[in-house]
């Protein structure tokens, strides 16, 4: 047995010892805890860890096998994530006790906070006392056992579970219901009483989602796809486009869900120009060999950085939203092009890591996929706040894409139309955010650059807390950012557009003076390396492309991701239209693209008169659009509007 | 966005400084808020006398400020017993007898004020606990109860004035701290506007210290304050309050916030998260409670 004094002991090397001995098979004994946050987060071995006295936030978070037993109180957060093992816990626990268990036992012998089983999906919770406020709210899967009083709104809109209750019924949440038990697993959970000694003579109620908001009540009928090259029609009024909308509400009484990116005319970096006139600039033979490009993104705070070969990056998208084949296929490309893919929200598959030379992995609000051993092959970590397309809604993924197995991965029920929770459980506010960063960087002992994901929506006030809360990068979305499935007027008419979301951030930093403490990557519907340089210019680090890179990869742009029977076999869980996708083929393609984006940057750099990308400046570009003008605080050249992006001379 | 403390001792002969334990207990959740940190100490009060505190700074401009606050004091008969500058602050305590409200107005548009009370004095700047104790001590300060808070700016300014704890202006002795954000404040701004209340800033967090002392002023128990606060406030929160001889809490219905409280025979404390109670109490496990959504009290000293 080890034991580890934290009266004087700083966490971090607190859980480096702890992590160490576990790894070695020791058991830990850890003294003076007195209520420390991140107590043993990140251990992966089969040991017992005693917590003499209370803990924080997060005990036990982010971990698969280890027994913790905390003698008195925990805090928010108890058990983030675990995997396999346990944790006994004497006293009370507080709000989302077992948020996101994978499997785990939790045993709180007192009473539990709100929101208790948040987003969980497999394992027990066991609340020996009373629960609080919506105990099981969001829950995916796995069982809950209540002994003492439910509180109120119990079950609130889970998805999937069980909750057996044993005390007095508060009140039922939205979506849940009372049902007959069945002798057999009133036994099962007899069985686990007897296992953890709580000796217990009540009769049991149960509780599970009662079915109603699992689906949307009407599909949305399939017609021919209109094009995206004919989607605002010929009128600006009564156009095809709005016809076909209203039809298909008439027949469905909700808004529309579609695939791809916004469709009305923004100002975007097109209505932006370079200085100088460069059409004629010699560039020479070899642009990317002249001018120096390998970008370095998030080692702010001592992380390992990611190390590009120029300043571009994957966008993140979803396995779920795009087939296996298509992400990895992605994924081969980026590793050839010396640059970071991002695994989106639904998980890391090893095909994906494999060929990936560099992947971020993705945090969102309903964990779907998330786990420790992943994070611990990952090379960077992003929490996802928002994006571009639709800021404020969670992922959707509609029943025709949710197969078994992708069901499995993200450990949900297989066929419900997911609606991924648009919050995060623990996060709460930017001082929830800053003790979840944390939790991150404990848990993969400070190795990985974390960041987080915007989607542009109060850039000036959300930018400063992102730096103030200690991310080492942001990845800023705008609005022209594409998605897989989002409400149709969400992704029209909701967010900010990409140049206001990188001039909001940049003014914003500057305001506080801490625009190098935080490295910005941004993204929303940049096309190619015109668009990238202008990015930089704007003052980003680098950029990401994600639906270029796809339509590089093959896609038609027929707008109809969400639906799942996707011809190319890019946006499908159908194995008979994946099948039609080669993604060796494509990854050259994308790949080739990427190439083309490189050549693009370093051409343009060179044409304006240096020989380094972090030489760009916001002086370089001109408007060419009131609009642009105001947003980038750019002068107005009108004259300029015909003569293309590069202007010819003379 | 921030992290709060509050700590009342009930009986007088409890060996606890309340400003140290505050102190520690702010600086074990400064992780919620580097930005600012303050304090709202109550004790040592003088019949007929008040405390006041205000925000000068340490420029050229802070000896103009301190010549418009003297004139302002004489206009409305409140005379200087002792004053002094600590910090960025000018402290003066003057016999005063007049109208409260009419008075803290008038120096409201002398310099900044950060409290008016005959037992209350906030002290608050930017920095760390560590870093506002430097320069305040505010170690020293043996009192009856207090508030305490850290906070990370994110819509307003990282300024002193706009840090917490905050004074009910016009109002002698109330102060609140605040995590959370109450997204009906301008409305409810605009109606006790309407009433006639001046408000000093634009921060959420003071809309609570007005609000509860305009219910307060109007006779009803402070316990009933808190009541109606959480039907008539819309947005995450937990709160706490203070007056001359009471503190109490509020959280919001969605539990969104956390607050959690340790209480014995001596004192009762309450902080946004156990790790500050500890601070109290090292190497100790505490019987704590974590108060539901929706829920309120108050405590008050028992002499």
């Amino acid at each position: 047995m080890v034991t580890i004094d934290l009266s004087g002991l700083e966490i971090r090397r607190a859980n480096e010892r702890i992590r160490e001995a576990a790894a070695a098979g020791e058991s830990v004994e850890v003294l003076n805890p007195d209520a420390r946050h991140h107590i043993g987060v990140g251990v992966i071995h089969p040991v017992d860890i005693h917590v003499r006295g209370s803990a924080g936030y997060f005990c036990a978070g982010l971990t698969d096998t280890p027994r913790f037993h905390v003698e008195s109180n925990v805090g928010w957060g108890l058990a983030d994530n675990m995997y396999r093992g346990s944790v006994v816990v004497g006293g009370n626990a507080g709000a989302i006790a077992g948020v996101a268990i994978r499997g785990a036992e939790v045993v709180i012998k007192g009473n539990m906070g709100s929101r208790a089983g948040q987003v969980m999906k497999k394992g027990t919770l066991l609340c020996c006392g009373n629960a609080n406020f919506m105990a099981g709210y969001m829950m995916y899967g796995g069982r809950m056992v209540i002994l003492g009083q439910s509180g109120e709104r119990l079950g609130e809109d889970m998805t999937g579970g069980e909750i057996f209750l044993g005390g007095e019924l508060r009140s039922l949440g939205s979506d849940a219901e009372l049902v007959d038990t069945e002798s057999a697993e009133i036994d099962e959970v007899l069985a686990f009483l007897d296992r953890y000694e709580i000796p217990f003579k009540g009769a049991f109620r149960k509780v599970v989602n009662a079915g109603k908001k699992l689906r949307y009540g009407a599909a949305e009928r399939q017609v021919r796809s209109i094009p995206y090259f004919g989607f605002s029609g010929d009128s600006d009024y009564w156009n095809r486009k709005i016809q076909e909308d209203v039809y298909i509400k008439s027949q469905i009484g909700r808004y529309r869900v579609r695939g791809y990116g916004g469709a009305r005319e923004l100002p975007h970096l097109s209505d932006l120009a370079f200085r100088k006139d460069i059409a004629m600039a010699a560039v020479g033979d070899d642009p990317v060999g002249d001018v120096e490009m390998r970008t370095k993104i998030g080692g702010k705070n001592g992380a390992n950085p990611l190390d590009l070969t120029m300043p571009v990056l994957i966008a993140p998208m979803s396995y779920g939203a795009l087939s296996r084949s298509a992400k990895q296929a992605v994924a081969i490309a980026s590793g050839m092009a010396g640059i970071a893919e991002n695994t989106g929200e639904g998980g890391m598959s090893d095909a994906q890591r494999d060929a990936a030379g560099q992947l971020i992995f993705q945090m969102l609000g309903g964990r779907l996929g998330w786990n420790i051993h992943d994070m611990n092959r990952a090379d960077g970590l992003e929490i996802y706040i928002s994006q571009g397309a639709k800021p404020g809604f969670g992922g959707q993924l509609m029943a025709k894409k949710v197969t078994k197995e992708l069901a499995e991965i993200r450990g949900i029920p297989a066929g419900i139309d997911l609606r991924s929770p648009s919050r995060h459980p623990d996060i709460l506010g930017a001082d929830d955010l800053v003790i979840k960063v944390e939790e991150l960087r404990e848990a993969t002992g400070y190795r990985l650059p974390v960041s987080v994901k915007l989607g542009a929506g109060r850039i000036h006030d959300d930018i400063k807390i992102a730096v103030k809360d200690g991310f080492d990068f942001v990845e800023l979305d705008g609005m022209q950012g594409s998605t897989g499935a989002g409400g149709a007027e969400v992704m029209e008419y909701v967010g900010i557009p990409t140049i206001s979301a990188i001039c909001e951030a940049e003014t914003a930093l500057a305001s506080i003076g801490r625009r190098d403490d935080i490295e910005i990557v941004l993204m929303g519907g940049l096309r190619d390396g015109v668009d990238a340089v202008k990015g930089l210019c704007l003052g980003a680090d680098a950029i990401a492309l994600g639906t270029a890179a796809i339509i590089a990869g093959g896609c038609i742009a027929c707008m109809q991701c969400h639906v799942g029977q996707c011809v190319t076999g890019i946006a499908t869980q159908d194995p008979e239209h994946e099948a039609r996708y080669k993604s060796k083929v494509e990854a050259r393609h994308i790949y080739t693209f990427l190439e083309s984006v490189r050549w693009q940057i370093a051409a343009i750099v060179k044409a304006l008169g240096y020989a380094d990308v972090r030489q760009l400046r916001r002086d370089d570009l001109v408007a060419l659009t009131p609009e642009a003008a105001e947003i980038a605080g750019l002068p107005y050249e009108p004259g300029l509007r015909d003569a293309g992006p590069f202007r010819a001379a003379g | 966005m921030c992290g709060i403390a509050g700590i009342l001792l009930k009986r007088d002969g409890v060996a606890v400084d309340t400003g140290r334990a505050l102190i520690d207990m702010l600086d074990g959740c400064q992780h919620r808020g580097p930005d600012s940190t303050g304090f709202a100490l109550y004790g040592g009060e003088e019949k007929g006398q008040l405390k006041l505190r205000f925000y000068v700074g340490s420029d050229n401009e802070a000896g103009d400020a301190i010549g418009r606050l003297k004139g302002v004091f004489r206009e409305h008969g409140a005379d200087i017993v002792a004053d002094e500058r600590v910090g960025g602050c000018y402290r003066a305590v003057v016999r005063f007898g007049g109208d409260l409200q009419r008075f803290s107005y008038a120096v409201e548009h002398a310099a900044k004020v950060l409290s008016i009370g005959e037992s209350l004095e906030i002290v608050k700047d930017v920095g760390g606990a560590h870093d506002v104790d430097d320069v305040y001590d505010v170690h020293v300060f043996k009192g009856s109860h207090g508030l305490g808070h850290v906070r990370l700016a994110t819509e307003s300014d990282v300024k002193p004035e706009a840090s917490h704890p905050f004074w009910a202006t016009g109002f002698s002795d109330v102060a609140i701290v605040h995590n959370g954000q109450i997204t009906n404040y301008w409305k409810m701004r605009r109606r006790l506007e309407r009433r006639g209340f001046a408000f000093a800033t634009d921060n959420d967090s003071e809309l609570i210290a007005v609000y509860l002392a305009d219910k307060l002023s109007q006779g009803v128990a402070l316990k009933d304050a808190l009541a109606s606060s959480i039907d008539d406030m819309d947005g995450t929160f937990s709160f706490l309050v203070s007056t001359k001889d009471e503190i109490g809490y509020a959280k919001d219905r969605l539990a969104a916030k956390p607050m959690i409280m340790f209480e014995n025979d001596d004192l009762i404390a309450i902080a946004s998260e156990e790790v500050s109670l500890n601070r109290l109490f090292p190497g100790r496990a505490l019987d704590t409670r974590e108060p539901p959504p929706g829920s309120y009290d108050t405590w008050s000293r028992s002499i």
